[in-house]
């Protein structure tokens, strides 16, 4: 793993990217593109003779990661960056904090920032097919803006047992933005939906690993009933901003409170489908867990396995640091945020004797539906020593986060294990 | 899978086992999970000692040379199989069970377009990913 080994001093932080980048380039070097001859990987599209590596790095979006701050790199190709759970503290995640989850390489449009002559086409299932420019969208439409949790579904697979494939996320694959847009459900209103519309497929112009361009990177969707709700948004701003080349410039979805691979960046077209989408990562154990709950190790068959849709209910503490020495017998604020894939939190609740008491923490009410909320608690420790904190979110079904991970499932999906951070305590 | 174990009601037991299901522990009991366990990496972060991997990396720097693989039998033919797509940091992360080595192969050929190698090539690649990162051994 790459860890940045000092987040607050930008100078380390930049050299750290660079000698990345050096092992990256020995890991794609002329030897290992040497082994692809013969392949069907068509690396060539951007390679102006000697300068290989340079062009591969580029398109993994690596050298935007100095835009980034404190993230712990879990790859270079594709780029996956979480973020620790101190740095996770403001209300509206800033740009700098946000997680990053590549399924592919960023395609060009996004790291030129052009999104000339864009459109978006929504097709399929509908009365009136659209072919809408980013200023028709932005003209058309209603204008929203709201804090919408982004959570990337295999967020806490680290914590299964036996391990998971996959990226090994610990407790930062999640952001809360502020993002502007249109409904997803006023567009479709106009396309004007058919009886037979059952579902979404979203579909991006972001490149394949292999650098195939014929390959499917992702292309996820939802289903018509839960987009029409009105949450669901097409965004084109994040925090005021345009959206950036890692985070799907020029358009992408937002599906609050489902796994983020439903959110597609680079967004371009959705197909308005008449069953379940079927587009990559929409099959096979991608993005699914079992219809019935399995011991750990399972090997479930296909025909069992079903989509992941909401999200649970999830919380972390995002203060203080894990690790800090505060002072015994004195309160300390511990804060964090709670947030559900129903979008209905209730109540928080921590522990600083390992799960023995719990206290009932203040949870401020959320900016709008799917923004998590803020939390705070004041604890007391008794006497020096180590204590633990342990936070647990409740949704309004009376569900709560376990202490421990929950059902297992064969890819690591929905991992809402209770986050614990360590206080010690001196005299 | 001659244990059955008690999972609330008998019907979806018989339904896992109709199903052919195949378990990694031939005898489950939850706590095994939790005996023994290492501690964390960081004893100041209590969620390291929860990890399935708890030693937290890479179990040393592996050969700089093949993007940090360990050395061993298979480690240069599983580097230039594997890097043409992703570097070397995605098959690190993980500790899984052989099966799962097995179905990753086949999604890596069927969904993501790897070119097969000859039958010896993938037999001492598969043996490389199940010794060196597995949740088995
Ligand atoms: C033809 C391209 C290609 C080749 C060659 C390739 N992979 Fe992959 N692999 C992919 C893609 C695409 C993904 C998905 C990446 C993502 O979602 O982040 C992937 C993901 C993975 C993952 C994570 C799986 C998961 O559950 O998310 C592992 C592990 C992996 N590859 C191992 C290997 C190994 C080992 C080899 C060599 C035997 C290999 N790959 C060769 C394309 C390839």
């Amino acid at each position: 793993m790459l860890v940045d080994p000092n987040p607050t001093d930008p100078q380390s932080r930049g050299d750290q990217y660079s000698s990345s980048r050096r092992a990256f380039m020995k890991t794609t070097g002329l030897t290992a593109l040497g082994a692809l001859l013969g392949m069907a990987v068509p690396f060539e599209r951007n390679l102006p003779a000697g300068i290989i590596p340079v062009a591969l790095a580029q398109d993994t979006g690596m050298d935007l990661m100095s835009g980034k701050k404190g993230l712990v790199v879990l790859g270079d190709r594709p780029l996956n960056a979480e973020v620790p759970a101190h740095l996770l503290d403001d209300d509206i995640t800033p740009y700098e904090h946000l997680f990053v989850r590549m399924n592919g390489l960023v395609p060009q449009t996004a790291l030129d920032q052009n999104a000339e002559n864009w459109t978006l086409t929504i097709d399929g299932e509908v009365e009136n097919p659209l072919e809408l420019t980013i200023d028709d969208l932005k003209s058309r439409f209603e204008n929203v803006t709201s804090r919408l949790v982004i959570e990337c579904g295999g967020n806490g697979r680290a914590f299964f047992q036996p391990g998971t494939s996959g990226n090994q996320w610990t407790v930062g694959a999640v952001g809360c933005p502020e993002w502007t847009g249109v409904r997803l459900s006023d567009v479709l209103k106009e396309a004007g939906l058919k009886k037979t519309a059952v579902y979404t497929g979203h579909y991006s112009n972001d490149v394949h690993l292999s650098g195939d361009e014929e390959k499917e990177v992702i292309s996820r969707g939802a289903p018509i009933a839960k987009v029409m709700e009105g949450d669901t948004i097409i965004a084109w701003a994040m925090n005021g901003e345009p959206l950036s080349a890692l985070h799907g410039f020029p358009l992408r979805v937002i599906v609050p409170g489902y796994p983020a691979s439903a959110s597609q960046k680079y967004l371009n077209r959705i197909w308005i489908r008449d069953k379940e989408h079927d587009g990559a990562k929409m099959t096979g154990d991608s993005y699914r867990l079992p219809a019935y709950p399995v011991a750990p190790g399972t090997e479930v068959p296909e025909s069992d396995m079903v989509v992941l849709t909401n999200m649970p209910i999830k919380s972390i503490v995002t203060f203080p640091e894990t690790g800090t020495e505060v002072k015994a017998r004195e309160q300390v604020e511990v804060r964090g945020h709670a947030w559900c894939g129903k979008g209905n939190v209730a109540t928080m609740h921590v522990s600083v004797d390992f799960g023995q008491t719990w206290q009932e923490a203040t949870l401020e009410p959320a900016a709008n539906r799917f923004a998590w909320q803020r939390w705070r608690a004041n604890v007391t420790l008794p006497q020096h020593g180590y204590y633990e904190v342990w936070a647990r979110a409740t949704d309004g079904d009376g569900i709560s986060q376990p202490p421990l991970s929950p059902v297992w499932n064969p890819r690591g999906y929905a991992n809402n294990i209770q986050h614990r951070i360590a206080l010690v305590a001196t005299a | 899978m001659k244990h059955l174990f008690a999972m609330g009601t008998g019907a979806v037991a018989v339904l896992a086992l109709g199903a052919g299901l195949a378990l990694a522990a031939p005898e489950p009991d939850p706590m095994t999970a939790l005996a023994g366990r290492p501690a964390g990496a960081d004893p100041l972060d209590p969620m390291t000692a929860l990890m399935a991997r708890p030693e937290e990396g890479t179990g040393g720097e592996g050969n700089v040379e093949l993007g940090g693989l360990p050395d061993g039998p298979g480690a240069e033919d599983t580097f230039y199989q594997c890097v043409a797509c992703h570097s070397t940091e995605i098959i690190k992360q993980q500790r899984v069970t052989d099966h799962r080595w097995d179905e990753l192969w086949t999604w890596m050929v069927e969904k993501q377009g790897m070119a097969e190698p000859d039958e010896e090539t993938k037999k001492v690649i598969l043996t490389y990913l199940k010794t060196n990162f597995s949740s088995e051994r």
